[in-house]
């Protein structure tokens, strides 16, 4: 695939300060503005790490065999794999990165679900930004697609932006 | 686990999650699967500051891994029954910190029947060993109408 593609965490920044000043702070995200995504080839291995993470322990992630046999006919990711995929169909400029972004709240609806191989990609915007409680808030809304273009899952959340 | 039955279930029967011990290593594993490195899970003297009128005092757990975990929870309820995890909408009302322990928990508030499938709502939180609730939130699971 000539596009850059984010196949592992190994050429990943885990340094969130490094970039941080081409992040952009809460008074320049424009709610509306497309956010920059990258596509993202989820393994199995990125799976089994991040079912480890939580104790995820269902053999439809876990096991090929049981998978074939279950009612997907293979493997899938769990449904809060997004949680994973935010971070990786992210570039490092993104201001989700922020050194003390905290997050409010989300929500998640989910379609089908992703399969290791897949390549996902994010379509994700601020939608809202607004100020609560001395709090800077900006709302975010995001939707994952295989690359058959299916909907795997959408959702909107809430961040308290570092000040 | 006994399996479930859309028809039999009613409001007020409850689900219940595994219990989950929170370390410094539960939270960086967590970093590395989720690739959120963000210093709030990571930086001791970074977590010295105060955030707006916030200081946690020392790194917190992220946020999501308690959606994770009643994920977790739904998932391991519907998918023997043959139900399927929809939505789910949290919001973290305290923050997890490394010692604590956590367990989510499941409500049924109601049920839908559409014109084409079965709805079960389900109250979710998940709470520390002092008994307090730190995420909650509500879930949607979808129990497809057997083909006939």
């Amino acid at each position: 695939m000539a596009q850059a593609e984010s196949s592992a965490a190994s050429n990943f920044e885990t340094d969130f300060w490094k970039d941080a000043k081409l992040r952009k702070v809460w008074d320049e995200i424009v709610p509306g503005e497309a956010r920059k995504t990258l596509p993202y080839k989820l393994t199995q291995e990125a799976i089994a790490l991040y079912c480890r993470s939580v104790g995820e322990t269902n053999p439809l992630y876990l096991d090929e065999a049981a998978a074939k046999a279950g009612p997907y006919g293979g493997l899938i990711a769990p449904p809060s794999i997004h949680i994973l995929l935010m971070f990786a169909c992210t570039p490092a400029d993104d201001w989700m990165r922020s050194p003390g972004t905290v997050n409010a709240g989300q929500s998640w609806s989910y379609n089908i679900p992703a399969r290791p191989g897949d390549t996902i990609t994010l379509q994700a915007r601020a939608l809202d930004k607004f100020i609560k409680r001395e709090r800077l808030f900006v709302v975010h809304d995001n939707v994952f697609f295989n690359q058959h273009g299916d909907v795997i899952c959408s959702g909107r959340g809430q961040t308290i932006r570092p000040m | 686990m006994t399996t479930v039955n859309f028809d039999q279930l009613k409001a007020g029967d409850t689900i219940d999650g595994a219990a989950f011990a929170v370390s410094r290593e539960s939270i960086r594993l967590f970093c590395d699967a989720s690739l959120d490195y963000n210093p709030l899970h990571l930086d001791d003297d970074y977590m010295k500051n105060s955030f707006g009128k916030t200081n946690f005092g020392g790194i917190i757990m992220h946020g999501m891994n308690n959606f994770g975990l009643i994920s977790r929870m739904l998932t391991d309820w519907a998918m023997p029954a043959g139900a399927i995890h929809r939505r789910l909408e949290t919001r973290w009302l305290k923050p997890v910190k490394p010692g604590d322990t956590i367990r989510p928990a499941g409500t049924i508030k109601a049920k839908q029947v559409t014109s084409k499938s079965r709805w079960v709502l389900v109250d979710v939180a998940v709470q520390n060993q002092r008994d307090e609730t730190v995420a909650a939130g509500e879930a949607m699971l979808e129990f497809p109408a057997k083909a006939s």
